[in-house]
């Protein structure tokens, strides 16, 4: 196992059971890749400290040990993998030397962690926001990939990337597109996508344009959760009307980073809703008369289904009625849609709440397979589930005798039993197995070679009882005019199954990725770096001045004398009994005693030098104007370049109180800074995921 | 038979406070009262290690032996109680105890001290089982609903084990044997003498 920019045992302690056992009982490493020795390093076999930010080079340097060393999976690379030689030119250029100077691990230690994954086949890869949310988190997650590819470590139990998300339902909510610029299941914003939607939802695609100001406002990306408050601010140029209102909805709004600009943008605000069961940070920062909040329910007092991690749908029941005056989320939204004035047309498919929206969105939900996780299968399994085996996950004899618990996506059609391991080609399309998709075209001429190179999979890669023994097109024309995503009809999912096949063809995975700015990921320094001078040789991209409706700033941005006078590489993340915003368990009496101050971790080195003891208030400064007056908690979790804080604390604003804003009687027990009134400017350059982890700050005495 | 016992497995406590807050929310402990604690050494650093601590339940419980007013009992399933009824809050077992059990809650202006609280390993207290009284001095009594304590129920990483000693020696044993080291259970010599 290597656990990269993740720290379970804090943000996922679940999990700990399955990997303490993994280490346990199958003798398996525990490599964890962090800046912080973390309460996961303490139960780690191998521990290797990291420069934030530098996880691609570091990656990329294995990759390259193991390609050398003739380590890599030839056989899966040869008939499952494109653009590999192409990849593997640019991993040349880091050598275990090379990655020595960027990230500060040993060279040694590249060389013995690339054998290490070598001789532990499979590994399981695991990454958390400490590998996204950087301004080159898109090519350190790529990176993390090719390195499974490399190793042949996909498709196979106990290997795979296996990203934990940061609660029970953001698979769910992901697969959704509770974003800007996807209709959910990753349908995007192309008119051939809201026709599909709009068949599905049982609406006049005309009716939908009408809803627009301009049919163009269809096909646009629109504002991120990052970005936002530009939108009202305005400080970046934007690329729409400015702003008036912000629905936020089971969000803390302090873990947005710039966060003392989001206060300003929450007071210009025209409107200000927030839904959630405790008055989040939105709540006390907003300081002028516009905002409302509704009070909603718990998980324990709503039904419906959730989406894990690992793709499985599982039925919430409720277990008592809402409490204290709250509302169920699924009342809330009919209120709002009602007085929005189209119930009619959102309600078309939904008599019953909530077993027809899950009915609904499976049934739209073609690209990932949600189509046959029905609510009464979902149910039944719910109610079996001392049937399924605990290591295999598949249920023995019984009513669900089969079937992969919470059938994980792709399910496609009611018979299907889920797909428990992605990519895994040892069993038939029916019984769960699949191929990597074929989603990018048949043939592509690269860039850097020249080359080009056929994306469907070799001969004789196929799955047990396939017509076709080797790669082969996605399903279209089944049914006239339609392909496997569009087919509402299933015929061409059914067609596709019948012959042994995968409705979405046999491809390779890819190494390059032709529409990103690095095809092949690349170290780029961050915008605010401790290591001027790897600027040159790593600079980081050409300023984007269209990125999601807003000018986002790259090299404009990264001065090369910013460390002089912020000299702490400034990292964030979180602690085991907070959670997201923190308005939950800081509101928790237990939770709140446990712990109950706002803190900066500082290595001991830094502190002595500086004169500062642990507990003593100290003043964090970022350079874009942010400061928190926090306690130093003196250890050497951090070494003496860095700086970590952990992003659940809200209530105080750059060191003014700010809790007599919350409703009488609703504050939480603690308060403290946000952390992320102090995280720099800095934005993935393609998914513009904000940049918490390696900023820059500097530390005074407060 | 054996008897009841707690083990907290430290290569598999993750110092995530599950347990201490299991057992506060379950038992509505003050707050300012710590049944179960974890404890870390080394943070930070390689060997960093964390235990979670509340009473053992002791054979030959010292905190018995220097009770003034006979006020701790231990029964024949090896749980130790007190009743708070007796207690005078004398503060003896505190200084007896090995483990820095026993919890005194505050009362009254000048912080004299309260009746003696301290784990009752979810098995509630002398008064009638599932009384209210009881429910009220000392919380569930989950024993006599033939579950295991809370904080052990909650236990994520299944660190701490709660039940009869010869099933929770079995576990650890064929966990120790699977590890193929020999790691010993801490606090099992203080606590149970080998008995």
């Amino acid at each position: 196992m290597i656990f990269i920019g993740s720290n379970a045992a804090e943000a996922h302690p679940v999990s700990m059971q399955h990997i303490l056992h993994a280490k346990e009982v199958n003798n398996a490493p525990l490599i964890v890749v962090d800046p912080r020795f973390t309460k996961l390093a303490a139960k780690a076999s191998d521990f290797v400290r990291i420069r934030p930010g530098t996880d691609c080079a570091f990656i990329m340097g294995l990759v390259n040990v193991i390609i050398q060393k003739g380590w890599q999976d030839k056989e899966f690379i040869a008939s499952r993998v494109s653009g590999f030689p192409e990849m593997a030119e640019v991993a040349t250029k880091y050598t275990p030397e090379e990655v020595e100077n960027i990230t500060g691990i040993p060279a040694s230690e590249v060389t013995r962690i690339a054998k290490v994954l070598a001789d532990n086949r499979p590994t399981s890869l695991t990454w958390c926001m400490g590998g996204t949310q950087h301004s080159i988190g898109s090519s350190i997650t790529r990176a993390f990939c090719i390195l499974q590819l490399v190793l042949g470590n996909m498709g196979k139990s106990g290997g795979g990337t296996n990203i934990f998300r940061g609660h029970d339902n953001v698979q769910g909510a992901t697969d959704m597109c509770v974003l800007s610029h996807s209709l959910p299941a990753y349908y995007g914003l192309a008119d051939g996508s809201w026709k599909h939607w709009c068949r599905v939802w049982g609406v006049d695609y005309d009716w939908m344009v009408s809803r627009f100001p301009a049919k163009e406002w269809m096909n646009k990306k629109g504002f991120t959760l990052s970005r936002w408050y530009e939108g009202v601010n305005q400080e970046d140029k934007i690329h729409q009307q400015p702003l008036k209102a912000l629905l936020q909805w089971g969000c803390g709004v302090n873990s947005n980073s710039q966060f003392h600009k989001v206060k300003k943008a929450l007071d210009k605000l025209e409107l200000v809703v927030v839904v959630d069961p405790f008055p989040t940070m939105a709540a006390a920062a907003t300081e002028s008369d516009n905002i409302y909040l509704l009070p909603c329910s718990s998980q324990y007092e709503t039904s419906g289904s959730v989406t894990s991690t690992s793709r499985q749908i599982q039925w919430r029941d409720k277990i008592v009625e809402p409490v204290h005056g709250s509302k169920e989320d699924y009342d809330i939204m009919a209120e709002l849609v009602k007085r929005l004035g189209f119930a009619d047309e959102f309600y078309k498919n939904i008599k019953q709440v909530p077993e027809d929206i899950t009915l609904e969105l499976g049934k739209g939900s073609l690209t990932i397979g949600y189509n046959g996780q029905t609510p009464d299968r979902i149910k039944k399994h719910k109610d079996n589930w001392h049937t399924f085996d605990i290591d295999t996950l598949q249920a023995i004899g019984g009513p669900c005798d089969g079937e992969y618990f919470g059938m994980p996506w792709p399910c496609w059609t009611t018979d299907h039993p889920g797909t428990p391991i992605l990519y895994d080609i040892s069993k038939p399309v029916m019984k769960g197995g699949l191929p990597f998709r074929n989603r990018f075209g048949v043939e592509k001429k690269y860039d850097s070679s020249g080359r080009t190179e056929n994306q469907l999979a070799a001969e004789g890669v196929y799955n047990p009882g396939s017509e076709i023994k080797g790669g082969y097109k996605e399903f279209s024309g089944v049914v006239e005019g339609r392909n496997w995503k569009t087919d509402l009809s299933l015929k061409t999912h059914e067609y596709a199954l019948s012959r042994g096949m995968a409705p979405f063809g046999i491809a390779r995975a890819r190494c390059i990725v032709w529409t990103f700015p690095d095809q092949v990921p690349i170290h780029r320094e961050p915008l605010h770096t401790p290591r001027p001078d790897l600027i040159d040789k790593y600079p980081t991209y050409e300023d984007k001045p269209i990125h999601y409706l807003v000018y986002t700033r790259y090299k404009s941005e990264q001065n090369p004398n910013l460390s002089k006078d912020f000299p702490f590489v400034l990292t964030t993340g979180r602690m085991v009994e907070h959670m997201g915003g923190g308005a939950e368990t800081r509101s928790n009496k237990y939770l709140a005693e446990l712990k109950p101050d706002m803190y900066a971790e500082i290595n001991p080195r830094t502190a002595n030098n500086m004169g500062l003891r642990d507990g003593e208030d100290i003043w964090i400064e970022s350079p874009e104007g942010g400061k928190v007056k926090v306690k130093a908690m003196v250890t050497e979790r951090v070494d003496d370049k860095t700086i970590f804080m952990p992003f659940h604390f809200g209530g105080v604003l750059m060191g003014r109180s700010l809790t007599g804003n919350y409703p009488e009687g609703h504050a939480p027990y603690v308060f403290g800074e946000p952390a992320n009134v102090c995280t720099n400017y800095g934005y993935d350059i393609v998914t513009q995921i904000q940049a918490t982890k390696d900023g820059l700050c500097k530390v005074s005495k407060a | 038979m054996g008897r009841l016992k707690f083990l907290c497995d430290v290569e598999r406590c993750i110092d995530c406070s599950g347990c201490v807050i299991a057992c506060k929310e379950g038992n509505h402990v003050p707050v300012g009262v710590n049944r179960r604690k974890v404890i870390t050494i080394n943070q930070g650093k390689p060997g960093e290690k964390s235990i979670s601590v509340a009473c053992m339940h002791c054979a030959d419980a010292p905190c018995i032996a220097v009770c003034p007013v006979d006020a701790i009992y231990q029964r024949d399933d090896g749980v130790v109680l007190v009743s708070k009824k007796t207690c005078i809050g004398c503060g003896y077992c505190f200084m007896a105890c090995p483990f820095g059990a026993p919890q005194f809650p505050k009362t009254g202006v000048f912080g004299s001290r309260g009746a003696m609280d301290k784990c009752t390993y979810c098995a509630g207290g002398p008064e009638e089982t599932f009384s209210t009284e009881e429910r009220k001095l000392y919380g569930q009594n989950r024993i006599a609903e033939g579950k295991v304590p809370l904080c052990a129920a909650m236990c994520a990483t299944k660190s701490l084990l709660a039940g009869d000693s010869d099933k929770v020696a079995d576990v650890y044993r064929e966990r120790v044997f699977k590890r193929g080291s020999g790691s010993n259970a801490w606090g099992w010599d203080k606590a149970y003498k080998g008995k």
